[in-house]
């Protein structure tokens, strides 16, 4: 393949992670739309959700398999089944998968190259894995995106405007760094949450009557 | 020589004095007309009680009564191709506090062909400071199923146990003719902690419980499953992702989610509950 400059690169990863990639990532809120619902996500706490999200939830572990993703030798035929059995509830799979599916067909028909189906941070790893850019900053680039996206999602859910929701991304951005340093250096045991609160969200938006989101 | 020590109700709030660590480890393998091999030693055992009916059951105890730092269990059980069975623990596994090597728990729950396995400990209580690194492996074969259940408790709510410190990695991983399909990994530690309460986390809850069923049927049952959901005390959800029935149970102490959990059982499985789980 033909070698690409840092520059170069990292405008090419900004374009992969933009909302206007087309992966179709204004359709999902990964159950927080049903937490919103209940009242358990006000435009008090959510900042707190985001941050159990990053630290301790799918966050977290999209982040964790990204890394891994972006490795040299990496398998990524076995980490998206382990992206995919790691899912406790059927919308968050379809969610990372239909993602994952869209944006490998995009950088498929931009690059050339043939992509597989996967989940969602195993096909961004695959496809980021040869830019000359740090793996932190590719995963915090790519945990921004998620966490902008649920934002997003609130801003059209809760009272809450749009530049107030860009004020608590911004407030967050320290913790995506954090937390993206440190998958940097992740192996598979790292993979871990302890979000229950935020899986039975995910569960119980799969029967909510009505819905705008559809995770 | 093992450090043994009194355990029960009375002696729950009591941090143990250890001066050894334990070590245990049973293995049972079962065929289609019983039992092939069984093989304990230190504090694990592996119990059998004769069955008149249903599937034969495998009891699993830890005489050391409880894990403290360094102690190390290992629980294996394999099932000959067509053969089915169920699995318990004798009592709940206490995790006291651990000063510097976490306890390990390893289980390697294999299935062969057309077999199926009932796994359903009691619940792992964790007193304030303990440190438990448990891996559950499963290894399913083709046209092999089972259920899992792993009920965890957070100190005694009942004796006013809070907990302050701890360490929890406890991690499943079901393979099927070699693929990974299931991974569930849950782990507290003290910067958790400190956040526990907020919704995304437990909110209140001080019991949880997962329940993953695992069988090419799995989703005919999330209907049923569902509408047992309403246990008092208890905050629970059901999915099922292809192949899979996944259940997440939030309650505020053991004995509801007891209750939510067996109410469960009698839905997702045919056979009667093992003595263990009736009450």
């Amino acid at each position: 393949m033909t070698t690409i400059t840092p520059e170069a690169a990292r405008l090419r990863l900004a374009q992969y992670l933009s909302p206007a990639f087309p992966t179709g990532g204004f359709a999902w809120s990964q159950g927080l739309e049903w937490a919103m619902d209940q009242g358990a996500v006000t435009r008090a706490t959510l900042p707190q959700w985001l941050e159990d999200w990053l630290d301790h939830g799918a966050g977290w572990c999209d982040a964790v398999l990204l890394s891994l993703a972006l490795r040299r030798g990496a398998d990524h035929a076995e980490l998206d089944d382990l992206a995919r059995a790691m899912c406790p509830c059927a919308r968050r799979l379809a969610e990372t998968v239909e993602q994952g599916t869209a944006f490998a067909a995009n950088v498929a028909a931009l690059t050339g190259r043939p992509q597989s189906a996967a989940a969602l941070p195993v096909a961004v790893g695959r496809a980021c894995g040869c830019l000359p850019l740090p793996a932190g900053e590719i995963i915090g680039l790519y945990l921004q995106a998620q966490a902008a996206a649920l934002i997003s999602a609130a801003v059209r859910f809760l009272p809450l405007g749009p530049v107030e929701g860009q004020a608590m991304l911004a407030g967050l951005q320290p913790a995506l760094l954090a937390a993206a340093a440190r998958a940097g250096t992740a192996d598979p045991k790292d993979l871990a949450s302890a979000t229950w609160g935020a899986d039975l969200a995910a569960m119980r938006h799969e029967t909510m009557v009505t819905r705008i989101f559809r995770s | 020589m093992r450090g043994r020590r009194l355990s029960g109700p009375m002696f729950d709030a009591i941090a143990p004095i250890r001066m050894q660590r334990s070590r245990g480890a049973a293995s049972v393998r079962l065929g289609p007309r019983g039992i092939e091999d069984l093989a304990q030693s230190g504090s694990a055992k592996a119990m059998l009680p004769r069955m008149t009916a249903g599937r034969p059951e495998i009891v699993f105890l830890n005489t050391a009564g409880g894990l403290a730092s360094g102690d190390r269990l290992d629980y294996r059980i394999e099932l000959a191709p067509r053969t089915q069975a169920l699995a318990t623990t004798q009592t709940a596994e206490r995790a006291y506090r651990a000063k510097d090597a976490p306890a390990q728990i390893r289980l390697h729950l294999q299935v062969g062909e057309g077999g199926w396995l009932d796994w359903l400990p009691q619940e792992t209580i964790l007193y304030d400071g303990a440190r438990l690194g448990r891996e559950t492996a499963v290894d399913l074969a083709p046209g092999a199923g089972c259920l899992l259940l792993e009920p965890i408790i957070l100190g005694r709510l009942a004796m006013g146990e809070t907990i302050r410190h701890l360490q929890l990695t406890d991690r499943r991983i079901v393979r099927q003719d070699g693929r990974m399909i299931h991974h569930d990994a849950l782990a507290l530690d003290d910067a958790a902690l400190s956040r526990l309460h907020h919704p995304a986390m437990l909110g209140k809850a001080r019991a949880m419980a997962s329940l993953a069923l695992i069988a090419p049927h799995a989703a005919d049952l999330l209907e049923p499953a569902r509408a047992v959901l309403d246990e008092p005390g208890v905050t629970g959800a059901a999915s099922a992702p292809p192949g899979r029935l996944i259940l997440r149970l939030l309650a505020d102490d053991g004995w509801p989610l007891r209750r939510q959990v067996i109410r469960l059982l009698r839905v997702l499985r045919p056979d009667p509950l093992p003595r263990i789980w009736q009450v």
